[in-house]
């Protein structure tokens, strides 16, 4: 039975290997709910600075900062979702999004869990929860062995390209 | 980005942006040859070497669109190379039909690159256009002209081993009737290089070189005897005067007597006999094929010393697509500035500098937690260093301006294209006259110039510059002037561009700008001179439609003047009827450090630079009044239109409401506007920083700046701002309507 069960993790574990399509991925809360963004997508994740708010800027932007002499544009992922506000506490963090392309981006979120790796397997399309999903809804992450971990998976280019 | 293939992969995008630098560098170097190649080309003198020099710029950039998959820019370089190599063999004549087909391929280039660069889109109709263009053009060869050589009592040895390019010089002169003389010379092998350069010199004001050649004979181990091989307009006594040495000869090649038609002198000279040349040519290109490889000492074009004289060619209709849509860009691809490596040295020496300084920093750290010093000898030592400090840092910072700064004559040399462009399709005859090319400014600001100076530019023979009979029945020169003049003026930069033709008259301005609706006829009435002149950089301004003759004035002279504020400059303009206008545009040197106001508005810092504050006064309420629900604060009995920026920023509820405020007197231009503050902080040097481009629909901001302790202020675009509060709103939405109607 043991030798069993080592069998079907030594080809779980081959099945990752080959596919080679484990992705990291980020947790972090936003107003109760754990969302996930891929981790190679984030540059740096900072306590909030001082941020600098641009009079008639969209609402979604909290405003600019500085990071280590570079301007940051900062929105709150919160007010881009569309979820209620929440003041920045102690716990609140900026993920500095980085696509490769284009601008830095900074994203006020409510708290940094941890780093998911997740096989395919573990990802459902966003297609599941039916209808006309928002470009920026990836998926649902469920990672396994970690009982009823929900991750909402987010694609960060839709964000960053319309903030 | 059709074109890119291979070279990617790790750091191949850093490679990929040296290629774009390095092209566009080249493709700049093409531009103004080709302009060089044509003013000689008017005063009836072929330069050769030019040609070579042009000719070798599409070499490399064959080369290097080849290694980075550009094929589109190799396969245009690879047909503008043999239409190059039949101009310098002498296979086809310079005419100004190659010439516009050149300049058409230098256009393409920058568009290829831009597309390249990941703007714009790739050219290739217009490329496959001009690729037959040229094609034609080398098929179209001239006969050879080989005959006239065998005239002379040439050494067929030597005449063998003449590159197809020193054949054709060689009867080009001699077809010019200029004499061919032998020099035969002794170097030492020490010193053979300087030496020949030397004698090259001495020759060069007589005549021109056309090969040399060891001789072979009498030659010792440790010297040479070359001989070389002449023409020149002189006699042989007067070489024999200006080239000295005593181991030279001179002789006279002499014609044969009673020559009859000779034959191909191609096939007489298949290589046979004669050693190779031994010595290797100084100037030599490695990147040449071999046949290529010889003589012709290199030189770069003449240096574009002020003031130059660009001409252009009077008449429209040369051969070929017309190309160059009209929507064309002047900016560079690459964003790369060329530094001396002494300007580098000295940063890196007082980088060595501020390395003590640290040191020393560390040191007193260890003093301190060792409590080896007190109080008052380590607050001595702290103010020592922080002076030693701030000195290193203002070294550093003026050291990194200067390596941002490049001269001006980068933007103007492609200007020049523009104005032969230009010129050429509106058929009137321009000259192109800069001053102050030399003139440094910041790179950034010379890349955001281009497009505003070319859409000024383009205005001025447009509108400006009469066609030649009227300019005639006025009295004028027949060709018209269109300066362009740069100087430094204390902090600033200024750039003027002039023209002397039929300049803008008020009455037909306002008549313009009443019709488009950019002004309201009342409105109209109140305007003075220069506010009038100031229409034609409101957007939707243009008198088409309303005399045939200034169709379309002022297009895009909106988007120039709106493009030039955001570096920070602002443009004025003057004009007289029938004598001619002239915009003058005032910047500041570099974009990187300005000096500012720091102010407070409910709370929050703000940055208003300070080249464009006048003063900044108390805010006296009693003083206010209300005019056309727009408020005008008197000061020294004259009316300041003011603008409460806590208002207009929506920053709400702080107590300061009740306290005195300020008002900053800021200028833009003519106009000014009194911003209303809570507070005056105080004055200071900052680095700006553009916003990112998610915030690039906010307007009323320049940038901002870190004020040391982490925190961010907002720099005020002034100019913006006073255009935003000044223009009522219902005429910018007319002015917009009309744009949309326009397009």
């Amino acid at each position: 039975m043991v030798a069993l069960v080592r069998a079907r993790e030594r080809r779980a574990v081959r099945r990752a290997g080959e596919a080679g399509r484990r992705v990291e991925y980020l947790a972090f809360v936003l107003a109760g709910e754990t969302y996930a963004v891929q981790i190679a997508h984030i540059a740096e994740i900072l306590r909030p600075p001082p941020i600098t708010e641009v009079p008639r800027a969209p609402a979604t932007m909290l405003g600019v900062t500085s990071v280590r002499g570079k301007l940051v544009t900062v929105i709150s992922l919160r007010r881009r979702l569309a979820l209620p506000e929440a003041a920045v506490d102690r716990r609140s963090r900026i993920l500095l999004a980085d696509l490769g392309k284009g601008e830095q981006l900074g994203l006020l979120v409510d708290e940094v869990q941890q780093v998911w790796r997740l096989a395919p397997e573990e990802m459902e399309a966003a297609s599941v929860l039916g209808g006309e999903q928002p470009a920026h809804l990836a998926g649902i992450g469920r990672p396994s062995g970690a009982d009823g971990t929900v991750l909402i998976l987010l694609e960060l280019r839709p964000i960053l390209e319309s903030p | 980005m059709a074109e890119s293939g291979g070279g990617r992969g790790d750091g191949g995008d850093k490679a990929r942006d040296e290629f774009l630098s390095e092209a566009q560098e080249l493709v700049d170097g093409l531009g103004r040859d080709l302009l060089h190649l044509e003013e000689g080309l008017k005063r009836g003198r072929l330069d050769a070497e030019l040609i070579n020099d042009i000719f070798r710029a599409v070499h490399t950039l064959k080369g290097l669109s080849g290694l980075f998959g550009a094929t589109r820019m190799a396969g245009l370089s690879h047909e503008l190379e043999d239409v190059l190599d039949d101009l310098r063999l002498g296979r086809i004549e310079l005419t100004s039909a190659v010439l516009d087909l050149l300049f058409q391929a230098v256009a393409l280039y920058a568009r290829i690159l831009a597309s390249e660069g990941g703007n714009g889109v790739d050219p290739a109709v217009e490329v496959e256009q001009l690729l037959v263009a040229l094609g034609q053009f080398s098929q179209r060869r001239a006969g050879s002209a080989a005959g006239v050589v065998s005239q002379y009592e040439l050494d067929p040895g030597l005449l063998g081993v003449l590159t197809e390019y020193e054949e054709h010089r060689l009867r080009t002169n001699i077809q010019q009737g200029q004499g061919l003389y032998r020099i035969r010379v002794r170097f030492s092998l020490a010193t053979i290089d300087s030496a020949l350069d030397d004698l090259k010199a001495k020759a060069r004001p007589h005549g021109e070189i056309i090969t040399y050649l060891p001789t072979g004979t009498g030659a010792d181990i440790d010297t040479i005897e070359l001989e070389i091989l002449i023409a020149s307009r002189a006699s042989v006594e007067v070489l024999r005067g200006a080239i000295t040495g005593s181991d030279v000869r001179i002789d006279e090649v002499r014609r044969r007597t009673g020559s009859s038609g000779p034959p191909d002198l191609r096939v007489s000279l298949q290589p046979a006999t004669v050693a190779q040349p031994i010595v290797p040519p100084a100037g030599e290109d490695p990147s040449l094929p071999p046949h290529e490889a010889a003589k012709v000492p290199t030189q770069g074009p003449p240096p574009p010393g002020p003031p130059s004289l660009l001409p252009s060619l009077p008449l429209p209709g040369g051969a070929g697509p017309v190309l160059g849509p009209p929507e064309m860009s002047l900016r560079s691809v690459s964003q790369t500035v060329r530094v001396d490596i002494r300007k580098l040295d000295r940063l890196m020496t007082v980088v060595g500098e501020l390395a003590i300084v640290r040191t020393a920093i560390s040191n007193l750290t260890d003093l301190v937690r060792r409590r080896g010093i007190d109080g008052r000898e380590l607050a001595i030592e702290l103010a020592r260093l922080n002076r030693t400090f701030d000195r290193h840092l203002s070294q550093m910072q003026s050291g990194i301006l200067e390596v941002r700064m490049v001269p001006l004559g980068q933007a103007f040399d492609k200007l020049a294209r523009v104005v032969r462009q230009i010129s050429r399709e509106h058929g009137k005859e321009v000259n192109l006259v800069v001053t102050g090319a030399e003139t440094e400014i910041d790179k950034l600001i010379v890349e955001e110039l281009s497009d505003p100076l070319m859409h000024m530019i383009r205005n001025a023979i447009d509108h400006g510059t009469e066609p030649r009979e009227e300019r005639r029945a006025v009295g004028k020169p027949p060709v018209g002037t269109i300066a362009l003049n740069a100087f430094q003026k204390g902090n600033q930069v200024v750039i003027e561009v002039e023209d002397d033709g039929r300049g803008m008259d008020p009455v037909v301005l306002l008549e313009a700008a009443v019709r488009r609706g950019v002004v309201t006829r009342e409105e109209a009435k109140e305007l003075a001179p220069h506010e009038v002149l100031a229409l034609v950089f409101r957007a939707g301004f243009t008198t088409k439609k309303v005399a045939t003759d200034l169709s379309g004035r002022g297009v895009g002279l909106d988007v120039a003047k709106t493009n030039i504020g955001k570096i920070g400059g602002v443009v004025d303009i003057t004009s007289e009827v029938g004598i001619g206008t002239k915009m003058t545009i005032t910047l500041p040197i570099t974009l990187a450090i300005i000096n500012v106001l720091l102010v407070e508005i409910g709370a929050r810092l703000f940055a208003v630079p300070l080249a464009s504050v006048k003063e900044a006064i108390a805010l006296d309420e009693s003083q206010v009044r209300t005019v056309d629900s727009r408020e005008v604060l008197t000061v020294r009995g004259a009316s300041l239109p003011i603008c409460r920026l806590a208002r207009l920023f929506g920053i709400r509820g702080h107590a300061r409401e009740r306290q005195r405020a300020f008002v900053v007197v800021a200028e833009a231009g003519t106009r000014s506007l009194g911003f209303v503050v809570d507070e005056l902080v105080g004055q200071q040097d900052i680095v700006i920083k553009a916003l990112g481009k998610s915030l690039k629909s906010v307007r009323g901001f320049a940038g901002a700046t870190e004020l040391g302790d982490q925190r961010v202020a907002l720099v005020i675009d002034v100019a913006a701002l006073i255009e935003e509060v000044l223009l009522p709103a219902e005429t910018r939405f007319l002015a917009s309507a009309a744009e949309g109607a326009r397009n």
